[in-house]
């Protein structure tokens, strides 16, 4: 019953009428950036860290949120009615979802996405409100070689699982980790690779990053090599749902969730692998030829439902990795652990204790944002839409102005506006040449944490490295990491072998 | 100089891979120097490692180890049939560098610019020159003053309330023309 009376006590919290507000706003905003192309949630909680400054915790953590799950709506908004899906999340979504769309059922889609994601989205919350106390009970017995090895853990899946080319990933996470040296060590307090600049001091600011990376990069990226992208928008039909649509979402919708709540929850983050494997799974399950014959030729339901419960099932469980180890999981994760590290906060096992109001309204908000999100999506779909008319060189500059307000926010130097500018052309580059940018991103916050914890682990074992082999718990972890860098090469290996045999 | 119509495919062809083995070798003769500089960083920082064994010097020498090595790593790559499982980069296959000119320069004249004639003028300037770029490779019109008036209405339209909404209502300082805090 504890978990009850503090749910409730997080939902008096959530629905004061300012805290109501940011979740609208935060959901509107987020709804927004997810259909508009060119920023996405990352970017756009970025942009805003700099409220920090002023704004209350628990209302911002409400307003961030919203921005967060909100976006994963509205992606899939664009992805169904555009023919370039926004960002990967969506990519599924939008393989089928284009096909409906084209054949003239794009109200469906959007009506299956909409409602799919709400119903993936609010059980994924109850898995939160039931689990994360468990696991923050479990983690608070988890010592630093524990902690580094769960990082360690975390950039090897972000780095080198998740992309393509591992020699890629890990130069970017080591980009990322190199970022995070700059400035003053966290331990001794040694000042490290500012080069004299003291606006280095500091360090650099993630918002630049996040910025540069995914903003500024973007703008240059378009007016380079994609002015002349000719996008065609379908026609919109209206949201409705029959009764037949209705039959073949549901169990996709629930199938998606249960596929992607437990990839959210590990800190293997993305939701490139559960959306895939949430749409292979169904194309699979298809029995009546009908429906089978949809994929891919005019668009199967049970393609865009699935994937999109997938979706939204592994972006609200990622929550529980970062409330309760401090652990982000995906770029916005990474970005929302530092908006907490802004007031001085770090998610953990502790923060269910110390900081037990805020999370309880956090997870609260969840549920009245997923509420308010369905009414944004599905009767105010067409006002949404009207976004995309906007012209992509407006749309673009404009996005500049909000990237000024975010990097010269934070700290009030010109100084980060330069700065800006060249993480911005290292972003081109990165695109250009098919670099992930997610580990740079987690390297950059997770890195100066996974150091405290290397060397706190380090002065427990009196200089010893064996304290990563001497307790059950590390030398676990040490298996899984060992086993999440070798067995996908194995598996990649011995059909190969079959084949030659 | 128009921008470039042919845009990858999946399966780039041989001419296309050997065009890539310059720009792929000096991505990876940057990384390969970023690796080195950093080490040449991480020799003045001081290693005393307490109980530990580990000191601030510890991560600045795997990181720049590491990135040596993929430098190298990748140049290897470059030099012997491209990096490796790459995707085909999305737009057209050649750069459209005016139009990326007028953006740098409007990114530029901003930072160069906002502390002294404020947040409001030197955001709407970045605004007029980025929208000038972006005009320019989307093939729109672009040179007519009117164009250039519009834009700058636009630009102004759109700098001002944000000025307003985060310094007014959340409190984040940016820096005005004026003290009154309207401009």
């Amino acid at each position: 019953m504890d978990i009850f009376n503090a749910l409730m006590a997080g939902f008096a919290t959530a629905v004061t009428p300012a805290n109501l507000l940011w979740c609208l706003v935060g959901c509107a905003l987020g709804t927004a950036v997810g259909v508009l192309p060119g920023i996405g949630p990352a970017v756009a909680v970025a942009m805003l860290l700099p409220i920090t400054a002023k704004v209350e915790v628990t209302a911002s953590m409400i307003f961030f949120s919203g921005i967060y799950y909100g976006a994963m709506y509205g992606g899939s908004t664009t992805s169904i009615l555009l023919n370039t899906p926004g960002e990967t999340a969506s990519m599924v979504t939008a393989m089928e979802g284009n096909k409906m769309a084209k054949s003239g059922r794009a109200g469906a889609a959007l009506a299956t996405a909409a409602i799919g994601s709400f119903v993936a989205g609010t059980i994924a919350t109850v898995i939160v409100t039931l689990f994360a106390p468990f696991v923050a009970e479990f983690a608070v017995r988890l010592g630093p070689p524990e902690y580094f090895l769960l990082m360690l853990l975390a950039f090897t899946t972000v780095s080198a699982v998740l992309g393509k080319s591992t020699l890629r990933g890990m130069t970017a996470l080591f980009i990322g980790l190199a970022a995070g040296c700059v400035g003053l060590d966290q331990i001794s307090a040694q000042s490290r690779y500012t080069g004299g600049i003291p606006e280095l001091l500091d360090g650099i600011e993630i918002v630049l990053v996040a910025v540069g990376l995914f903003a500024v990069a973007e703008v240059l990226y378009a007016v380079l090599y994609e002015g002349r992208t000719v996008e065609q928008q379908n026609k919109l039909s209206r949201v409705h749902m029959s009764a037949r649509d209705w039959k073949r979402s549901i169990p996709a919708w629930l199938r998606g969730t249960a596929i992607g709540t437990p990839f959210g929850c590990i800190p293997a983050g993305g939701t490139e692998i559960p959306t895939f494997l949430s749409y292979a799974m169904e194309k699979k399950l298809a029995k009546n030829p009908q429906d089978k014959a949809e994929f891919g030729t005019s668009g199967a339901i049970e393609g865009v439902a699935g994937p999109e419960a997938a979706n939204n099932a592994t972006v609200t469980a990622a929550l529980i990795p970062l409330l309760t180890l401090g652990i982000p999981t995906s770029n916005t994760t990474a970005i929302l652990l530092g908006a907490f590290q802004n007031y001085g906060i770090q998610p953990g096992p502790q923060l269910f204790t110390t900081s037990a109001t805020l999370v309880w309204a956090l997870i609260a908000s969840l549920y009245i944002g997923n509420l308010m999100l369905l009414v944004l999506n599905l009767p105010l779909v067409g006002l949404w839409v009207k976004l995309l008319k906007i012209p992509k060189p407006q749309l673009y500059a404009g996005i500049l102005i909000f990237a000024t307000v975010g990097a010269y926010g934070m700290r009030q130097s010109a100084f980060d506006l330069f700065l800006l500018y060249a993480i911005g052309v290292l972003g081109v580059l990165m695109r250009r040449f098919d670099f992930p940018t997610a580990p740079v991103v987690v390297g950059m916050i997770l890195g100066p944490l996974a150091e405290a914890q290397l060397r706190n682990a380090m002065s427990i074992g009196e200089g010893s490295a064996a304290v990563f082999f001497q307790r059950p718990m590390s030398i676990t972890l040490v298996i899984i990491v060992v086993a999440v860098l070798v067995l996908p090469r194995l598996a990649k290996y011995l059909p190969s072998r079959r084949v030659v045999v | 100089m128009t921008p470039g119509s042919t845009t990858f495919t999946a399966d780039t062809t041989a001419a296309q891979r050997a065009a890539a083995v310059w720009p792929q070798t000096l991505v990876g003769i940057g990384v390969l120097l970023t690796g080195l500089g950093l080490a040449f960083g991480a020799i003045g920082i001081s290693s005393t490692a307490g109980y530990g064994g580990v000191g601030p010097n510890f991560l600045p020498w795997l990181v720049s180890a590491v990135l040596t090595l993929c430098g190298g790593w990748m140049i290897w790559e470059a030099r012997s049939g491209g990096f490796r499982s790459l995707e085909a980069p999305s737009g057209a296959e050649r750069a459209y560098w005016p139009g990326f000119v007028w953006v740098s320069a409007g990114l530029l004249m901003n930072a160069a610019l906002i502390t002294s004639i404020g947040f409001i003028l030197s955001c709407a300037l970045c605004y007029v020159l980025a929208v000038q770029g972006l005009r320019r490779a989307s093939g729109q019109p672009s040179g007519a003053p009117r164009t250039w008036l519009i834009d700058l209405v636009t630009g102004l339209l759109i700098a001002g309330p944000v000025f307003w909404m985060f310094t007014k209502f959340l409190a984040i300082n940016l820096p005005g023309l004026t003290t009154t805090g309207w401009l």
